[in-house]
């Protein structure tokens, strides 16, 4: 009894051991996925996080709650998928301890314990990453938020419990699908058939492939349009669905059909493929992607879906930042009636001033054809002139098209951030001053757009100073050194101040009859006609919690595109390294029979450039397509291909390494 | 002389568990010559010929061949030597079982970039005189084993190889097959004054050779010349081969 528990145990080690590698990358993934899932787990419960963010209350806990269950989800569906790998990897093995006479029995149990200890190496190091790095995250994270508190390690016993709870159900569910697979291997002992390359079907399947890929694409043009055009729709949700169907089938079909055709091709074209080492290299890349095609295209939709949601991110951080900077361009900002009181209320709290500005304005009658709204627009506009606007700091400008001294500019909000249609404005007629024939278009206000109402135009100084004007003003804005320092009560003091002035606009026949009543007094009833002109505008607290807002948002973004490269990564690495046994032969064999070394490790380079390429590829043109269209092709932004380059980057790093791993683990065989 | 081998050594693992497979043999073989190397399993025969074909490195000693002294060169010029000079005729056949048995046959070639032309003509003539033609589309696993030995042995021949190492190259041949394999040999070593080691266990096999040496635990035990009658020679063949003890005695082909 003792003799044979001790040869079971020497028959796990030894198949441990032999696939070291790979069971190190699967490990280590694992490892990572348990750290970070602990650590997002404990987050929200940590005394210090609470106290460092107490305003956001609730919100931590809850969005890291959420974030470590869907964590979990996707790392436990990694962690099955991959775990089938080293029991496929072992099927020789397993029949032959059938054929010596072992009882299936002993063999399941065999791999259910060889996975279930696998799983358990994997959360030690995972819950000891978790220890260690669980001060260092926190630290980033506070880094990000730029809150200034030290980050206490924590981990409750709620946590704890909780931890255990998934490990322990976690690893018996996957040690019972792998005893599950052993025994359908056993079950049917037959070996796959080798895989035919049909042309009558590869060919078709992958031309449709190609048809599905560019319906994907037209599709993708109408769904913009349509989101521009349909507010209420069931469609463009219709056409998204479409998409993604298109794109997922369509590169399926594509990879079935014609990567073995386009090997298959160059294999019969006799001059290329009988000279040198193509003769084998040709036949072994295509045995080796057809025996990985659906993983793949599993990663390129991985890949694709990434790049697609760290666009959408950046997209929607940019449309929060760009929507917060030309609300509060300036820390603060006044107009002339409030700002004596408020230049009072900074002196007595001694605010650091780093910069302050003052611009006169005019406000006046316009009217015009809106494009955007397809409507005939009559409103009042505020006027500043060229040289004012100049004079203002640069980020004011950063949204509005360049003008000279001699054009027009007209600010307006931007309804859509993604894809506001710049076109120039026409014909501005103008309250008994001359018609503005051409105004460029931008939508940074310089003092804030919820300062005053309506648009803004920006004209040149001879016509500024020779327009008339129904109401006139000064805005007020300042910068400071660490904030206005405005307490509670200064803030409830000023509350009063908050609207300056109303003006009721009297539209009559023609511009020249309609005139503005300017309202010290809120008036009683809200007719569409009147406009409030602010009486001050402070960024205060709300600029601390975007710079919170943005640095939690950047830290899970940026966890869980790490966490999907690493899965991606190693489930490319762990398919190039589990070789069939005969596969590995081949290559000590070619060896053998005096092909050089560089051309075996030509021969793996050029596998794993493929394996690695290839899903890259597709994916990123999918997801640069998507962009393109939403963009319009003018407005590629360097960002965004800053990101994709940050991607691609990471991505070929994994490949790199894989390359560097999987030929260690070839050439170890050849010394053997 | 050809090939030279100066008192070369080689253990396999380490300390404890090591085993010396080859001690101290020193060896002269000359051009064009037949030499078979015989002797009980874990004799070290195939160790011997992997380090004189340069795909193993002994611990000691030198090997020189037409002047050359192969142990000094980089992993890359003997992968080339290798490849150019030599040719293999593996116990395990180390064919590729991606390829089918044309494609086996002719990667030599397709190695050395040679013309389809030539590629086409020297492998019809080499599956005609092996009587294998109807082999040539056939999958590497749909083989048995005599035929699998058979194609290895034609992919080691056909670019005319100067030196050829058969280790036990008619081991799983019937003794038809094995007579037309080393007719084959002796052929080629005759006409192109090609130089071949063969290790073998059996003795009819060994009798086609010139010289045959024999070793035991790492060395040379000892040593017999072809008289010029084959008959003769295999008597004594057998003879040395009960002196050492572990040689197959009874043997198919001994009928012959
Ligand atoms: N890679 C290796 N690692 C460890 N020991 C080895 C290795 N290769 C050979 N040996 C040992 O070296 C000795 C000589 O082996 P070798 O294969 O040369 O014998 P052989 O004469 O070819 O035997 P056979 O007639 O069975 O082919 C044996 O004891 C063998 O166990
Ligand atoms: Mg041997």
């Amino acid at each position: 009894m003792g003799v044979t528990i001790s040869m079971y145990r020497k028959i796990i080690k030894r198949s441990l051991s032999n696939m070291r590698d790979s069971y190190v990358i699967y490990i280590l993934a694992c490892s990572f996925a348990i750290g970070i899932f602990g650590i997002l787990l404990s987050m929200g419960d940590n005394p210090s996080v609470h106290l460092a963010l107490h305003w956001w209350d609730n919100f931590i806990y809850d969005i890291s709650s959420i974030m470590s269950g869907l964590f979990a989800f996707f790392a436990f569906i990694y962690m099955a998928y991959v775990d089938g790998f080293f029991i496929k990897q072992q099927r020789n093995e397993f029949l032959t301890f059938e054929k010596l006479g072992m009882q299936r029995w002993i063999i399941v149990t065999l791999s259910f314990f060889q996975t279930a200890i696998v799983q358990a190496v994997a959360w030690i190091i995972g819950l000891s990453l978790l220890l260690i790095f669980q001060k260092f995250m926190g630290m980033l994270l506070f880094f990000l938020m730029q809150v200034r508190f030290n980050f206490e390690m924590y981990l409750g016993w709620d946590n704890l419990y909780i931890l255990l709870e998934v490990f322990a159900v976690s690893t018996l569910i996957l040690s019972l699908i792998n005893a599950i697979k052993t025994m359908r291997i056993l079950q049917k002992k037959k070996t796959k058939p080798l895989v035919k390359t049909r042309w009558w079907l590869r060919i078709p399947a992958g031309a449709f492939g190609i048809i599905l890929l560019l319906s994907a694409q037209i599709c993708t043009a109408y769904l913009f349009k349509d989101m521009r055009m349909i507010s209420y729709s069931g469609k463009p949700l219709a056409e998204i669905f479409y998409i993604m169907m298109d794109d997922i089938v369509g590169t399926y079909l594509v990879y079935y059909g014609f990567l073995p055709s386009i090997l298959d091709i160059m294999e019969r074209i006799h001059s290329v493929a009988y000279s040198g080492v193509n003769i084998f290299s040709f036949k072994y890349m295509k045995e080796r992607l057809f025996q990985n095609i659906s993983i793949l295209w599993f990663v390129t939709e991985l890949s694709a879906l990434a790049l697609a949601l760290l666009t959408f991110c950046y997209f929607g951080y940019q449309a929060v930042h760009q929507n917060y900077n030309s609300a509060y361009p300036f820390e603060l900002a006044a107009n002339k009636d409030t700002v004596k009181v408020i230049r009072d209320e900074l002196h007595k709290n001694k605010a650091k001033v780093k910069g302050s500005y003052k611009t006169e304005v005019k406000i006046n009658l316009v009217s015009y054809y809106s494009k955007s709204n397809q409507t005939y627009t009559r409103q009042p506009m505020t006027f500043m002139s060229y040289s004012a606007y100049k004079s203002l700091p640069k980020r004011m400008r950063k949204g509005n098209s360049k003008i000279n001294s001699h054009q027009f500019l007209k600010i307006d909000y931007n309804s859509s951030l993604m894809y506001s249609n710049h076109t120039n404005e026409h014909d501005i007629e103008v309250k008994n001053a001359p018609m503005i024939q051409t105004a460029k278009w931008g939508y940074s206000f310089p003092y804030g757009s919820s300062m005053h109402f309506g648009p803004m135009m920006i004209v040149p100084d001879k016509y500024y100073q020779k327009m008339p004007a129904e109401v006139t003003d000064t805005f007020y804005g300042w910068d400071f050194k660490k904030g206005d320092r405005l307490s509670r009560k200064q803030l409830q003091k000023l509350n009063s101040y908050r609207d300056a002035y109303y003006m009721k606009v009297n539209f009559k026949s023609s511009l020249e009859k309609s005139n503005i009543e300017v309202m010290k007094k809120e008036p009683n009833k809200y007719e569409a006609a009147i406009y409030t002109q602010s009486g001050f505008l402070r960024q205060g607290s709300i600029k601390k919690r975007l710079k919170q807002g943005g640095g939690f948002y950047l830290f899970i973004v940026a966890l869980f595109s790490v966490a999907l490269l690493v899965a991606l990564g190693s489930v490319l690495t762990l398919r190039i390294l589990l070789r069939d046994d005969y596969q590995s032969r081949q290559l000590r064999t070619l060896q053998k029979i005096g092909v050089e070394e560089s051309e075996i490790k030509g021969i793996i380079r050029r596998e794993n450039t493929l394996t690695f390429l290839i899903p890259i590829v597709f994916a990123s043109l999918q997801a640069y397509a998507a962009i393109a269209m939403f963009d319009f092709g003018h407005h590629i932004s360097k960002n965004i291909i800053l990101i994709y380059g940050g991607y691609v980057i990471l991505y070929g790093l994994f490949g790199l390494i894989s390359f560097k791993i999987s030929w260690r683990g070839v050439k170890q065989k050849f010394s053997l | 002389m050809q090939i030279a081998v100066k008192n070369i050594s080689k253990d396999f693992g380490k300390n404890k568990t090591a085993v010396h497979a080859i001690k101290d043999i020193s060896l002269e073989v000359e051009h064009g010559e037949f030499l078979g190397i015989m002797g009980p399993s874990g004799a070290g025969k195939t160790t011997l010929l992997n380090m004189i074909s340069t795909n193993d490195r002994p611990d000691h000693g030198q090997i020189i061949i037409d002047g050359l002294d192969l142990t000094q060169l980089h992993d890359r010029d003997q992968a080339k030597y290798r490849r150019n000079k030599m040719g293999f005729i593996y116990q395990s056949f180390e064919l590729l079982d991606s390829l089918n048995v044309k494609e086996n046959v002719i990667l030599p070639l397709a190695l050395n970039r040679s013309n389809k032309k030539l590629i086409e003509e020297r492998f019809n003539y080499m599956m005609q005189l092996l009587n294998i033609e109807n082999l040539s589309a056939r999958a590497i696993d749909e083989l048995s084993l005599g035929q699998r030995q058979i194609v290895a042995a034609a992919r080691a021949m056909i670019n005319r190889p100067e030196i050829l190492f058969a280790d036990e190259p008619t081991g799983s041949l019937d003794s038809k097959s094995a007579t037309i394999l080393l007719n084959y040999m002796q052929m080629i070593n005759k006409k192109e004054q090609t130089t071949i080691l063969m290790a073998t266990h059996d003795a009819f096999t060994a009798s086609y050779c010139s010289r045959v040496i024999f070793i035991k635990d790492g060395v040379v035990f000892s040593e017999i010349v072809n008289p010029g009658n084959r008959d003769k020679f295999f008597e004594q063949i057998i003879n040395m081969q009960r002196t050492i003890g572990g040689g197959d005695y009874f043997n198919v082909s001994q009928n012959y």
